[in-house]
């Protein structure tokens, strides 16, 4: 197991290596995805601020904890970005033949589909999230520990289950060769978690809960760091990721098993 | 003209028959604007307005951006720097016709198939939340509003135009064009009104072609200003514009002669 973790580490630390070469390659292209990525994100906190000046609450919310669903939105979408950024490109790695390589290399595809593609300008833009989010929490008031630990592990289950959503999609691609606008969907709807759930109408809170956990990704940590994620919850969180993560596994085999190669 | 309506005939069917990624695009698009919806409806709240718009003008704001950013914000700047990168584009320079003439008439079937899919959907949030809309009694603040929206997504051709011509000097000019599309997003006024902004930061950004591309023509459709500001801010529109398309112009020449191409 160990020597198979090592394996692992040590692809996804070359792919990352080579990704990053390329990226510095083309400085100035690079330059603009980051300053990009940074202007989306200053430009959204400024907005909340301002928003703030005219008014004391939203959905019951002040604007120390609106910042915080804001950047644990933020935290869990770019972690997930980081690391899944592969299936972003799944309908052409299977169109140019290239997913047929990945199937006779000793590495299995699943990994090499979602996982070896980083994009090292996210790890750059995660680093001021991070500061920023520290900002947030030095202005919340102090909380039981118990309340950090639900925190952490909410958002390690957020990211699993993005993972699911990337298998599911990567998925898609093998069996279809199509849908390619499948990850722009998930992009846009995830928009919708930059807000805390509770200021949508009750169909559209219980759809993003229950129907796309968008919710679950990124409302449920935060709510659950300010004690208002009731233990019933917390258990759905992950229950929903216990069973969403082994059916995209399986989704993923089963369409594997369908693929007749599509390069020539 | 014949073979730009041509062209606009044959885009238009290339995008009506990839249906499953036009309803794709719409369904993201509509989640972006639900969000927003649900956003503002929160901070209104019990309040009579909100920065000065009623209820039912901020959610034909929120509504009319859907519109706005279909028929606005679908310029070909990726398809040009793509083309360009390729060198695709040669078979266009030699072509008798003129390439923005012809990237134009793309551009409006691309926009006529998303407007009309975005009313569809405008109509169906109205329906849904049952909200009351603002809708201008007067004859002439529609036509006002026509010819604003008219010159915005002119302005916006031509500014994505101008950016993305860069590639005929670098192959990076994605990233310039990236940043620039997110930066014009908040500046345009298209996921806030710029009300909300403190007022100094407002009057820089009005010094800017961006707020003419949203902010201004929806004002004007909600009868924020009166028809003789609304002349005035069409006319410094069409400066805007006639300026934009002036220096579009240069660079493009300047990145034609600058331009060699080899092999087939």
């Amino acid at each position: 197991m160990k020597a198979v973790l090592h394996k692992y580490w040590r692809i996804w630390l070359r792919t990352a290596s080579m990704a990053m070469q390329a990226q510095l390659t083309y400085r100035l292209g690079s330059f603009g995805f980051l300053l990009g990525k940074m202007i989306r994100l200053l430009f959204f906190f400024a907005f909340m601020a301002a928003v703030f000046n005219h008014v004391e609450t939203v959905a019951g919310y002040n604007l120390v904890e609106t910042a915080l669903f804001f950047m644990t939105f933020n935290l869990v979408d770019m972690t997930a970005q980081i690391f899944f950024r592969g299936v972003y490109g799944a309908r052409r790695t299977v169109t140019e033949g290239d997913f047929d390589f990945y199937l006779v290399q000793p590495c299995a595809p699943l990994f090499r589909m979602t996982c070896s593609s980083v994009d090292f300008l996210d790890i750059v833009t995660i680093v001021p999230v991070i500061v920023m989010t520290g900002m947030v929490f030095a202005r919340l008031p102090v909380l039981p520990w118990e309340n950090y630990a639900a925190y952490a592990l909410l958002m390690l289950n957020g990211v699993a289950l993005i993972y699911a959503i990337h298998v599911l999609v990567a998925a898609l691609a093998v069996r279809t060769q199509e849908l390619e606008s499948a990850i722009w969907i998930y992009r846009d709807v995830m928009f919708m978690g930059k807000f805390p759930v509770d200021v949508y109408a009750p169909a559209v809170r219980w759809a993003l809960t229950v129907g796309i956990p968008i919710a679950v990704m990124t409302t449920f940590p935060a709510k659950a760091l300010l004690g208002r994620l009731s233990p019933a919850w917390i258990a759905y969180a992950f229950a929903i990721t216990a069973v969403a993560v082994p059916a995209s596994w399986l989704f993923w085999k089963d369409s594997v098993a369908r693929y007749t190669s599509s390069s020539s | 003209m014949r073979t730009y309506w041509v062209a606009y005939q044959i885009a238009l069917q290339e995008t009506l028959q990839r249906r499953s990624t036009l309803i794709m695009d719409r369904l993201g698009g509509f989640a972006v604007v639900v969000s927003l919806y649900a956003f503002w409806t929160a901070l209104i709240g019990d309040k009579a307005s909100f920065l000065g718009y009623t209820r039912p003008e901020m959610l034909t704001y929120v509504l009319a951006l859907n519109i706005l950013r279909s028929f606005v914000f679908t310029g070909r700047g990726w398809q040009l720097v793509g083309e360009i990168s390729s060198g695709k584009i040669s078979s266009y320079l030699v072509r008798p016709l003129s390439y923005h003439g012809y990237a134009l008439a793309l551009d409006f079937a691309q926009k006529t198939v998303h407007v009309a899919a975005s009313i569809v959907e405008v109509s169906l949030l109205a329906f849904l939340v049952q909200g009351d809309l603002f809708l201008p009694s007067d004859p002439a603040t529609w036509f006002l509003f026509a010819v604003s929206v008219l010159l915005s997504s002119l302005l916006f051709f031509f500014l994505e135009f101008a950016i993305s011509t860069f590639a005929f000097w670098t192959s990076e000019s994605g990233g310039p064009l990236f940043c620039f599309e997110l930066f014009l997003q908040f500046a345009a006024g298209a996921f806030f009104p710029l009300d909300v902004l403190p007022l100094a930061l407002r009057k820089a950004l009005e010094a800017t072609p961006f707020p003419y591309m949203v902010y201004f023509p929806v004002r004007i459709f909600l009868e924020k200003v009166t028809p003789l500001e609304a002349l005035r801010v069409i006319g410094t529109e069409a400066l805007w514009l006639v300026a934009v398309f002036a220096v579009a112009m240069t660079i493009w020449r300047r990145g034609v002669a600058s331009y060699s191409a080899e092999g087939g």
